[in-house]
């Protein structure tokens, strides 16, 4: 069921009412609505796929439970390796199994032999890279003793499957989320209404910038060819907005639906086209992924202590795994690689932590330094999406080879692009408002803060018509679902 | 949480009638291309709103036609006047049996035909509906049926399109409007037929296609012969000629075939008459005025021959 959907606005009122006044008097029958109507939620899309959340939700239960009376060391490991390997194991064969079968066949023809094996028509179930990261790092933290292991089963399957992140994230922690299930949740008013906020500023996003964006920026990727430097910058552009506001729109909806319900999730963007540096821009971008990969294989492997070459390698490795997680194309890990390239001299000359606050934090307007700053890494993340969005390699390589030939300094030119004018007038409207509400949680709800109600209920109801005017007739699912 | 739901529903409330408002007045005086997701076109082609205008006056026929541009550019009401039938042309451009179904609630009890002629083109039953739908609410009046309409065919366009037709609905705005008879090479005769100037079409290659159903169409085709049934109209399908260039390169026209003959009694005059594909037609699907004539003129021999009771009692009349 896409956020995005008519099923989705009839079944979220639905889930609330019952869950706030049917079942919210029992703790475990409001956790089991939450498993069942999760469960609906993603069936909705493929009923088949909900076993493999199922039985990596018994595994990782199991796990904890074993690691909970176990005391040998190796018994502990060999529980976790179990946790590690089935859940790696889905997304491997899921996602990765075509990749690997295509290379090693490329490798072993290169090499003079020819083998015969087929691929599998393999269907990616929606979500996997998200839960199985999440019920792997419960299995992590108990065995590190980070967490008491839960024996509530039907708490932990709402927290595997809570529906408003299962699909696309934010990759929850156990040490966060589980807790919030055992405990009764009460209506907060004043958080269900900033829950609305952001669920109405994440549908704009997605909607009106990100649906928008994608029909320019697929057109000029899929005929790169035809077109001028001026041009493939310009689609570069509309592809980096699509994926902010398809992704963080996407977060803000499940923050703000999960908010409806008591839960508090968290951030997951944090208005990261204002970073001054890529070390910055990598705090604020998918904040759960990266968190995720910090805290699990980043500093397990040593972090930034040891040497030069350490940081070197693990801040590689990182990086690469963190675009191997987004698909399996060679054109992610490329992405990944120059990542790592653009954040290596902030952290061997250790300026990796120098832009913590937001930028001009209480001011109106950056200073001079600071636009320059932004702008030369929006310019570096606008490189490495070339990359993300990409068909291949030598798309890439193309793509970019055209942007820095004689034509960039051109007209841009594109069949319908008169249409395109009132998206890129929104686009700029959204970066605005993105800019003066950016030292708020959600940029909306800065902005409206002290406006008076009439002026404020306009203002969204203003951005309900925005969304009715230019949403695509077509349904478009995220982005991030393929991941 | 009471005063939450409290002020959900009067957001809601205050939102809609935002919306309503700021659609209208943006609907009036925004450029194209700031309303995208905004088409209300009364007077579009194919002479909808005069048709829809007559219907409601025109009285009682013997054989109603309903279908696509295929209907109204391929019925001429005048020759089955001369045959002694009187006639209404129900058809309209692209139009699905979502929209069949709407105008056949809305003007069956009116016209009560003896026979109802349903002409069936394969593409209706592959599109969303969206076109006619804006069709049919531009240019006729907006109640509960065309809501379910656009709930049908849920889809943005519709639904502003729908809002904005209800305001000018309850405040007459579209009184005044009057739609020329003759509007570029398209003249509009009583009875919903529209003639075509007389142009030949030049056949081009076309690529190899399959026919095939949307659910909600077939469905929505299953209660229009449902409710003829119900009371107990005849009816005739009708596969309506189009150029053997764009005919043959369908793949699966027997399979067509098989679904229409088990709905009603079916007639494909794509293998019934042999018409010219630059003779008898001004593009790629539609006949022009000499193979109207053909097509109408076998048409009445069959219903004579295959439908003898239904068409003589129709004819004594």
């Amino acid at each position: 069921m896409l956020f995005n959907s008519i099923d989705f606005a009839i079944f979220l009122p639905i889930v609330f009412v019952v869950y706030w006044f049917v079942t919210s008097k029992n703790l475990k029958l409001q956790n089991l609505f939450i498993v069942a109507a999760s469960y609906l939620f993603y069936g909705w899309w493929d009923w088949r796929f909900l076993s493999l959340i199922f039985f990596s939700t018994m595994v990782d239960y199991l796990v904890g439970l074993g690691l909970l009376k176990e005391e040998n060391q190796i018994k502990r490991k060999i529980l976790l390796l179990i946790s590690v390997l089935v859940n790696l194991g889905f997304l491997g064969f899921f996602k990765y199994y075509n990749f690997f079968l295509e290379n090693f066949i490329k490798v072993f023809s290169f090499l003079g032999t020819e083998i015969k094996a087929n691929s599998l028509h393999i269907i990616l179930p929606v979500g996997i890279s998200f839960y199985t990261f999440q019920t792997m790092s419960y299995s992590i933290d108990v065995y590190k003793r980070k967490m008491e292991p839960t024996k509530d089963f039907i708490a932990f399957a709402a927290f595997v499957s809570f529906f408003p992140q299962l699909v696309a994230g934010p990759i929850e922690r156990a040490t966060n989320l589980l807790p919030q299930f055992y405990k009764k949740r009460a209506f907060d008013y004043s958080k269900a209404v900033q829950g609305m906020r952001q669920i109405l500023w994440g549908l704009f996003k997605k909607i009106v910038i990100a649906d928008n964006c994608a029909v320019y920026a697929n057109l000029i990727f899929n005929q790169s060819a035809s077109y001028s430097g001026s041009t493939l910058v310009l689609g570069a552009l509309f592809f980096a907005f699509q994926i902010y506001g398809d992704f963080s729109g996407y977060s803000d909806i499940a923050i703000g639906t999960s908010r409806l319900f008591g839960f508090e999730l968290m951030k997951n963007f944090n208005f990261p086209y204002f970073s001054r540096d890529i070390a910055e821009f990598w705090r604020r971008w998918h904040i759960s992924l990266s968190t995720w990969f910090r805290d699990y294989l980043y500093i397990p492997l040593g972090g930034n202590r040891g040497g030069t070459l350490i940081k070197v390698r693990n801040t590689f490795i990182i990086f690469i795994v963190s675009g191997f997680w987004h698909g399996a194309n060679w054109t992610f890990i490329v992405w990944g690689m120059l990542n790592a390239l653009y954040f290596l001299p902030l952290l061997l000359t250790n300026k990796n932590r120098k832009n913590m606050e937001i930028v001009a934090k209480g001011k109106l307007l950056p200073g001079i330094k600071d636009l320059l700053f932004i702008f030369l890494t929006f310019i570096q993340v606008l490189f490495g999406w070339i990359f993300f969005r990409a068909n291949n390699i030598s798309h890439a390589i193309s793509y970019i080879s055209k942007i820095l030939s004689h034509s960039l300094f051109t007209i841009p030119k594109f069949a319908g692009m008169d249409k395109a004018l009132p998206i890129i007038i929104l686009v700029i409207i959204f970066i605005l408002i993105e800019w003066f509400g950016r030292e708020g949680e959600c940029a909306i709800s800065r902005i409206v803060q002290n406006w008076y109600r009439p002026i404020r209920w306009s203002f969204y109801s203003f951005i309900i018509f925005l969304i009715g005017m230019f949403m695509p007739t077509v349904e478009s699912p995220f982005i991030y679902f393929q991941f | 949480m009471k005063k939450f739901i409290i002020t959900t529903t009067i957001f809601l409330i205050y939102s809609f009638v935002f919306y309503v408002v700021l659609l209208y007045f943006w609907g009036q005086y925004a450029s194209p291309r700031f309303k995208p997701n905004f088409v209300y076109k009364i007077g579009s082609g194919g002479h909808t709103y005069t048709r829809l205008s007559e219907v409601k006056i025109f009285g009682e026929v013997d054989i109603l036609f309903l279908g696509s541009s295929h209907a109204y550019r391929g019925f001429d009401t005048r020759i089955f006047l001369n045959n002694g039938l009187k006639t209404f042309n129900l058809g309209s451009s692209s139009q699905t049996p979502i929209q069949t179904k709407v105008l056949l609630d809305r003007y069956l009890d009116r016209l009560k035909p003896k026979l109802v002629i349903y002409e069936v083109y394969p593409e209706i039953f592959n599109l969303d509906g969206v076109e006619s739908s804006l069709d049919v609410i531009s240019n006729d009046k907006n109640d509960i049926q065309s809501l379910k309409m656009a709930f049908k065919v849920n889809n943005m366009k519709v639904y502003n399109a729908f809002i904005y037709g209800f305001i000018h609905d309850l405040f007459g705005l579209n009184k005044s409007y009057y739609e020329p008879v003759i509007k570029g090479d398209d003249k509009y005769v009583s009875g919903g037929f529209v003639e075509r100037k007389i142009d030949f079409y030049q056949p081009k290659k076309l690529e190899k296609r399959e026919i095939i159903f949307k659910d909600y169409q077939l469905a929505a085709f299953s209660e229009i012969i449902k409710t003829l049934k119900k009371q107990k109209i005849p009816l005739i399908l009708v596969y309506a000629p189009i150029p053997k260039s764009n005919y043959n390169n369908y793949t699966n026209n027997n399979y067509f075939d098989s679904i229409m003959n088990r709905y009603a009694t079916y007639f494909n005059f794509n293998e019934i008459i042999s018409l010219n594909d630059s003779l008898h037609f001004y593009d790629y699907h539609h006949l022009n005025q000499k193979g109207v004539e053909k097509f109408n003129k076998k048409l009445i021999e069959i219903l004579r021959e295959n439908n003898a009771i239904i068409f003589e009692s129709l004819c004594k009349k």
